[in-house]
């Protein structure tokens, strides 16, 4: 019975998924050859985001692949361990029950207006995943009690989590019992919401701080704290889910679900062992050759996953025995591939890229050129620390061969031209971002399974579900962080903080200094898709303020989070390395140190030299 | 709980634009009118989200007012999409007389939905700005024409007319327009002006698609919650802004273009008979589609009533 379920949610995420390749084309194709396209395509798209994300979320939490902080497996195990996790059950489980009743609210209050979304869908029938998938989130969290949140990425082995299913039955009812006092909790929250409106709302803060340091899911930790901000001031729960519900649907935000699934299609097949061979017989033969084709490749895999961290868990199997045979220090080989597991976020179509264009509201195309150059940069100077590690070390280098360049090229000409395939498709007029990514993703299943055979139908199941669950780790988590900023945009704090900073901060050089710090900070303390949908609405206005290009701003915000990814202790690339390469989490800590030196450096420079963001748009008149 | 004379509006009008400061204005005389009872934050530029987002907050009271275009009206109620009717309208007076003959009928229609009007407010007049000189309604058809994205109907409708709409995000048209996927768009020239996509655009065809009509709206249960005493100064205020904007918008509008063809911008008019039988008959498509029939036909009324008392009505806007 369970596994049917299992099986059946599964299926239908990955069939929404599939439906979303190919709605788009075929409109494509029908709006070519019959001149008109198909009923209602376009927003039928945009929900299929909304419920291959919120199915995606459900398996996560059924699968313990909700993110969390990694904070949580520093606490030693025995007793405390066990308190932390009934915590972070608990906790996650009122937050998901209160989200829960947000969207049945919503969804309620939808079909009395009785909207549809075109060719006679119900928009009421559309929103009704939301209440379901948390209400399904909030059993299952309480149910897993002890291993309810892991990696984004855990897809190649088990998590650590399952360490305790040799425990006894007895004491793991118990933990599930008291666990589900949260789910009590938040059902007496939206009964009595006078309780919440009356007191003070620093213990329940001090609560959330402890619940997200002992690993409460991300999503539980930002959609309690906006339930409570907004239930504290009588608001209903249900406009986080509103907000959740708008963004989700927005035109532009089914590109991410579509590019990273074309990422997932690679990282299945043997891409990574073509790319690697060809960028090897090009550049083997530089001093630090195999560094810098380390470099070079985890850009153009991270360009499609997202710096989730797909690429330092698909990469890093090939990448770090590479490096040791090529007599690379064992040191720089991790911090490298931990640094590298991030390089590639300025680059088109990068998802965080897509991510800001949406929520800040300026075209995709442009923000796609402005980060080329800065891509390029960060990639470059890490490139250039991998060479001159490779003189000093004087690590074994291939020498160049034109018959295997050309052999290997030839052999991975197929993944070589989807960067081209991308940017030609989106800068010729021929199709939408959403249109690009879905012909994307429809190419990457092409090449993987059918031209090179790389990928059984058994593979191809598996990589839409993990993609799935990964597309709803993200989703879930910035569906409700929007809920937060909506609760700031309330409180008028954009409003505060120009007026704060039109009075402190006197020169453009001085906020760029401010901006710096601040994002640093954030990066350090936020998940990156997080952080875009909280910070951005806040910054967007101080920038227009100061007279920084939009799209400068937008590329200093992500070259800054690609910081924060190696930042130590919280910083998820350290987390994914140490797990990926089992190596202990300080000790990659002090590996990744100079390559955040480097891309610190790299930072400054995207920030103070604008023209790096600017000059190629205004070339291309799209100043 | 907030206190029930706190109220939220919402609208997607830019920031410091002249509809944004007639709605702080508007705020500013209810708190003064009641001295200090009743505070109206206004949050403008969309920061409350689409116009249906905003619907959906007013829905459960997170919300309790908003400055809606047709866009949110016709959510409210699909009547309002009378005034969305390609070519209908031929002049401002036109229009405001076919309005002040529906809005009891409106008002009435939106109150069991929860929803009060307060006020109309004037958003300027679409033309439309392509990147070759249009002049034939077919040269139109072949012309790919942006539309909102997220109205469905709308999109069906150019569809079967032999139209080429091409839904978008408005965020999207500049990109459009630059990469060809979009050859022109129905916006106002104040609107235009602001965007500065005229740059892509170096045509106007002077035709006066549709009006862009806004109106004031408030949830019945913030009106229901506020003193009657207070409510007719309530309701001179928001008439005051409706004053105002009569006055103002189709002024700015005419700045426009004067600021739009001094940078490059060639206008051009409609030639031919066509247009307006075509049209005419375009728009009767629409009856009962999109716009309710007793509501066409009320408006088709009062606009047959207006042309008969001024006969030498103005050539189309
Ligand atoms: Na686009
Ligand atoms: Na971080």
């Amino acid at each position: 019975m369970k596994r049917v379920l299992a099986l059946v949610e599964d299926a239908t995420a990955s069939l929404a998924l599939l439906v979303m390749v190919l709605l788009p084309l075929a409109e494509i194709v029908f709006r070519r050859t019959f001149g008109r396209g198909i009923p209602a395509s376009q927003p039928i798209v945009q929900h299929l985001t909304l419920w291959v994300g919120f199915l995606g979320a459900a398996i996560a939490a059924r699968d313990g692949k909700l993110l969390a902080l990694a904070t949580g497996s520093f606490i030693p195990k025995g007793v405390w361990r066990r308190a932390a996790d009934i915590l972070a059950s608990a906790f996650g489980a009122c937050a998901a029950i209160v989200l829960a009743s947000g969207g049945w609210q919503m969804a309620m209050a939808e079909r009395e207006a009785g909207t549809n979304i075109g060719a006679g869908i119900q928009s009421w029938m559309a929103q009704m995943v939301l209440p379901i998938a948390f209400a399904a989130i909030a059993l299952r969290v309480v149910w897993r009690v002890g291993s309810i949140s892991g990696h984004l990425d855990s897809s190649s082995a088990s998590v650590p989590g399952d360490l305790r299913s040799a425990r006894r039955s007895a004491e793991r009812w118990l933990d599930r019992a008291l666990a589900s006092v949260g789910l009590l909790a938040g059902v007496l929250f939206l009964r009595v919401p006078s309780i919440l409106e009356a007191h003070s709302l620093w213990p329940a803060f001090a609560i959330v701080v402890a619940a997200a340091i002992v690993g409460t899911p991300l999503f539980a930790i930002l959609g309690g704290t906006a339930a409570l901000l907004f239930m504290h001031d009588g608001t209903t729960p249900a406009t986080i889910l509103i907000e959740t519900y708008s963004l989700s649907v927005s035109p532009t935000l089914p590109a991410i679900p579509l590019f990273t699934l074309a990422g997932f299609l690679l990282a299945e097949g043997r891409a990574s062992e073509r790319l690697l061979r060809v960028f090897r017989a090009f550049f083997g033969w530089i001093p630090g050759g195999t560094a810098v084709v380390c470099a070079v490749l985890c850009s153009f895999f991270t360009v499609f996953t997202g710096g989730s961290g797909v690429t330092i868990l698909a990469l890093g199997g090939v990448l770090f025995p590479a490096l040791l045979k090529d007599g690379y220090r064992e040191r720089f080989s991790l911090g490298l591939l931990t640094a590298s597991g991030s390089l590639g976020l300025l680059l088109p179509p990068s998802l965080p890229l897509i991510l800001y264009a949406v929520v800040a509201q300026i075209p995709i195309e442009d923000i796609f050129i402005g980060g080329i150059l800065p891509g390029i940069l960060l990639t470059a100077m890490v490139s250039a620390w991998g060479v001159r590690e490779g003189t000093v070390s004087r690590a074994g280098r291939h020498p160049f061969r034109a018959p295997e360049a050309l052999a290997s090229a030839w052999a991975a000409k197929w993944e070589l031209a989807m960067p081209a395939l991308v940017l030609v498709a989106m800068f010729s007029g021929l199709a939408t971002a959403v249109e690009a990514s879905a012909l994307t993703a429809l190419y990457a299943l092409v090449v993987q399974a059918f031209i090179h055979r790389d990928l059984k139908l058994r593979d191809l199941l598996r990589a839409f579900g993990e993609c799935v669950t990964v597309i709803g780790g993200v989703l879930i988590i910035l569906g409700v962080a929007v809920g937060l900023t909506n609760y700031l945009v309330g409180a008028q704090v954009p409003a505060k903080l120009l007026e704060w900073a039109s009075t402190h901060i006197t020169s453009r050089l001085m906020f760029l200094l401010v901006l710096n710090l601040f994002l640093l900070a954030v990066g350090w303390l936020m998940e990156i898709y997080a952080a875009i949908v909280v910070v951005v609405p806040l910054i967007v206005p101080l920038g227009a303020a100061f007279g920084i290009n939009p799209v400068h701003l937008g590329i200093i915000f992500i070259a800054n989070l690609e910081l924060g990814f190696l930042t130590p202790l919280v910083g998820l690339n350290i987390f994914l390395a140490s797990y990926r390469f089992k190596r202990p989490v300080l000790e990659v800590c002090a590996a990744a140190l100079p390559m955040m030196a480097i891309l610190g450096i790299g930072v400054l420079v995207i920030t103070y030299i604008p023209w790096l963001t600017t000059g190629l748009l205004g070339l291309l008149g799209h100043g | 709980q907030a206190p029930p004379s706190a109220i939220k509006l919402a609208t997607v009008v830019p920031q410091g634009s002249i509809w944004d400061k007639n709605l702080k204005q508007m705020g500013d005389e209810w708190k003064d009118a009641t001295g200090g009872r009743i505070t109206v934050t206004v949050y403008s530029g969309g920061s409350q989200g689409d116009e249906s987002t905003a619907l959906r907050k007013m829905r459960l009271d997170a919300l309790q007012a908003a400055a809606f275009t047709v866009v949110g009206l016709g959510q409210i109620d699909w009547a309002f999409n009378v005034f969305d009717i390609p070519f209908f309208f031929d002049s401002y007076d036109e229009l405001n007389y076919v309005t002040d003959e529906l809005t009891p009928v409106l008002r009435k229609r939106i109150e069991p939905k929860g929803f009060m009007l307060l006020n109309w407010g004037h958003g300027g007049w679409t033309q439309i700005f392509t990147k070759k000189p249009v002049q034939t309604v077919d040269d139109l058809r072949h012309i790919k024409l942006w539309t909102s994205a997220g109205n469905d109907k709308q999109v069906q409708w150019f569809k079967a007319n032999g139209f080429q709409p091409r839904p978008m995000a408005m965020t999207d048209i500049l990109t459009g327009l630059t990469t060809g996927m979009l050859e022109g768009l129905p916006t106002t020239p104040l609107a235009a002006s602001l965007f500065q996509w005229d740059k892509q655009t170096p045509y106007m065809l002077e035709l006066g698609l549709a009006p862009v009509v806004g109106a004031g709206v408030i949830t019945t249960k913030a009106w229901n919650a506020i003193p009657a005493a207070d409510k007719p100064k309530l309701l001179a205020a928001a008439n005051g802004v409706e004053q105002r904007l009569r006055v103002e918008v189709p002024k700015l509008d005419a700045n426009a273009v004067e600021q739009m063809t001094k940078r490059g911008l060639t206008v051009t008019k409609a030639t031919g008979p066509e247009w307006r039988t075509q049209l005419d008959d375009l728009a009767k498509t629409m009856r009962g589609e999109s716009v309710p029939p007793d509501i066409f036909d009320l408006a088709l009324k009062a606009r047959t009533e207006y042309r008969k008392q001024h006969p030498a009505a103005p050539p189309p806007k």
